[in-house]
């Protein structure tokens, strides 16, 4: 089952070039899939078509398809995606509109034909979920980064889409900040929903990480689970800085020795198979002793 | 003190500006003044509105000087005084006791305001502390690239626009955001808008408006 499938997608803003070329990607229903890439490379644009915002509120041209849970983008409005996809942009900050945490995210709430009881239970829900619970009443102003990047989630989970799309989430925050995101995430992702992120820093996403798509210059480089992208992105003299630090020793300890490591998606994994390595190398030099 | 609706205060301060125009004599400008202090008082408004209250007494006084000192009688200058003591008065008293977003609900749901007029006056307010957050990030950015604010005054107006520029690009991407996520969240979705906060007429607020509608006629008739 597909969640998103795109199909020979080729997008241009009113005034710009092509800037995706010929897109064809599933994303299966359930996975975390991870879009990154260079600047400039057009992730924000392939994560808006999900969205329908690419093309219903820029304008441009298309051409292909993309099919969200069986409904194509180009045929129905924003309104109707948005019941299926969450979104939350790149600048999250201007995505919050309301003067307090509980009437920001009763927003998308107000014309869906509830009443004001079941209203405030399914906006205290959301908040529990992203650990916002008791600040109801708080300003959005007077909210952390963290808080604000959380409260724009809490925002799109309200309305129970089963995609949620999300555009570089942690840019903005600092690394245990970023990595409470991403467990986040992670915890929403094993309740089912489909996950798609924007990141261009894949160290943060190791461990959740399902699919992997590489984007170059508006080009699908390449589609796959972590191990085979980050062999394909190793490979790639442009692509190669894009692979973290960790998984960089990895390859090249594979290349240089002709080892086969695990996939290495914690620290904790990759010390725990690096201690059994140098151990194993100690009893061997010892035995040849 | 009972809880007054917010379309209750909105009609209060209408029927204050009514009386303060009718009133003919000083003592019942005074009266109407102490009334609404006492008002206020009841509800405990916070040190930042009685800082208001005493602006607003300053500069009701200050009017009254200037009218007499260029040449108005004494008590027209103090009744021009009282009359905008008491008419801005009652605004603080609106402001202190209710909150935005159920003024926005009443405006909306009982006063048939149009919800993107009202929609547009609180996000307005929502992103005035990320503003002013913003140009002082701006003012220190230019300042580490050895942008001084100093000199005369025209010098200076024209420095700022070395600020207002990128604040104005930064308040554009922000307002398309805005747009966009606006549309994604079913903002022009038609249908009945269920606001969360309880603007409901209740007992006490009946009470309230008979006794303004009272006091409107009275005040006409004598
Ligand atoms: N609204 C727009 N109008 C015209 N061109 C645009 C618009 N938005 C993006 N572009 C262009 O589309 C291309 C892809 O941009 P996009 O924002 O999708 O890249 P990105 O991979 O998200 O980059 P980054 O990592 O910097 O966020 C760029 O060349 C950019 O200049
Ligand atoms: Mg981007």
């Amino acid at each position: 089952m597909m969640a998103v499938n795109f199909e020979h997608f080729s997008y241009a803003y009113p005034n710009s070039g092509v800037v995706l070329d010929d897109i064809t990607l599933d994303i299966p229903v359930g996975s975390f899939t991870v879009i990154t890439g260079p600047s400039g490379a057009g992730k924000t644009s392939l994560a808006l078509a999900i969205t329908g915002v690419v093309p219903h509120y820029f304008g441009g041209r298309q051409g292909g398809a993309v099919q969200i849970g069986g409904i194509t983008s180009a045929q129905s409005s924003m309104g109707e995606l948005a019941e299926q996809v969450g979104t939350v942009l790149a600048d999250y900050e201007s995505q919050l509109v309301a003067l307090t945490v509980a009437e920001e995210v009763a927003f998308g709430l107000e014309t869906s034909g509830f009443n004001r009881s079941q209203i405030a239970e399914r906006v205290s829900q959301a908040l529990m979920l992203v650990g916002l619970a008791g600040l109801e009443e708080r300003e959005v102003a007077g909210l952390s980064g963290g808080q604000k990047q959380r409260l724009a989630i809490a925002a799109v989970l309200v309305t129970a889409p089963d995609i949620l799309v999300l555009d570089e989430p942690a840019s903005a925050l600092d690394p245990e900040g970023a990595a409470g995101i991403y467990e986040l995430l992670h915890t929403l992702n094993c309740q089912g929903k489909t996950v798609v992120v924007v990141e261009h820093q894949l160290a943060r996403v190791l461990p959740y990480a399902s699919q992997v798509v590489v984007l170059q210059a508006g080009s699908l480089q390449f589609a796959g689970d972590l191990r085979q992208t980050l062999a394909f992105m190793w490979q790639q003299p442009e692509l190669r800085l894009g692979v973290p630090p960790m998984w960089a020793i990895k390859l090249t300890l594979e290349e240089q020795t002709g080892l086969s490591l695990g996939d290495w998606k914690t620290e904790e994994q990759a010390a725990t198979e690096l201690n059994k390595l140098t151990r194993t190398c100690a009893e061997g030099v010892a035995k040849s002793a | 003190m009972p809880k007054l609706a917010p379309l209750t205060k909105l009609i209060l301060t209408a029927a204050v500006s009514v009386w303060a125009l009718l009133i003919p004599t000083l003592t019942g400008q005074m009266a109407l003044a102490a009334g609404q202090l006492l008002l206020l008082a009841f509800y405990r408004p916070t040190g930042k509105h009685w800082q208001a209250v005493s602006g607003l007494a300053l500069f009701a006084a200050l009017l009254a000087a200037i009218q007499y000192v260029f040449g108005s009688g004494l008590e027209f200058s103090l009744m021009s005084g009282l009359k905008m003591f008491v008419m801005s008065l009652v605004f603080v008293f609106m402001l202190a006791t209710t909150r935005l977003q159920d003024l926005t609900a009443a405006l909306v749901s009982q006063c048939r305001i149009p919800y993107e007029y009202a929609f547009m006056f609180t996000s307005a307010l929502r992103f005035v502390p990320d503003f002013l957050e913003e140009s002082q990030a701006v003012r220190e950015a230019q300042a580490c690239r050895g942008y001084v604010f100093r000199g005369n005054p025209l010098k200076r107006l024209m420095d700022y626009v070395a600020i207002v520029e990128p604040l104005v690009l930064r308040a554009v991407s922000r307002s398309e955001t805005m747009a966009m996520s606006l549309e994604l969240r079913g903002f022009g979705r038609k249908g009945r808008r269920q606001f969360t906060a309880d603007v409901a007429l209740s007992s006490p607020d009946y009470v309230a408006m008979i006794f303004m509608l009272v006091l409107t006629i009275g005040l006409a008739i004598v």
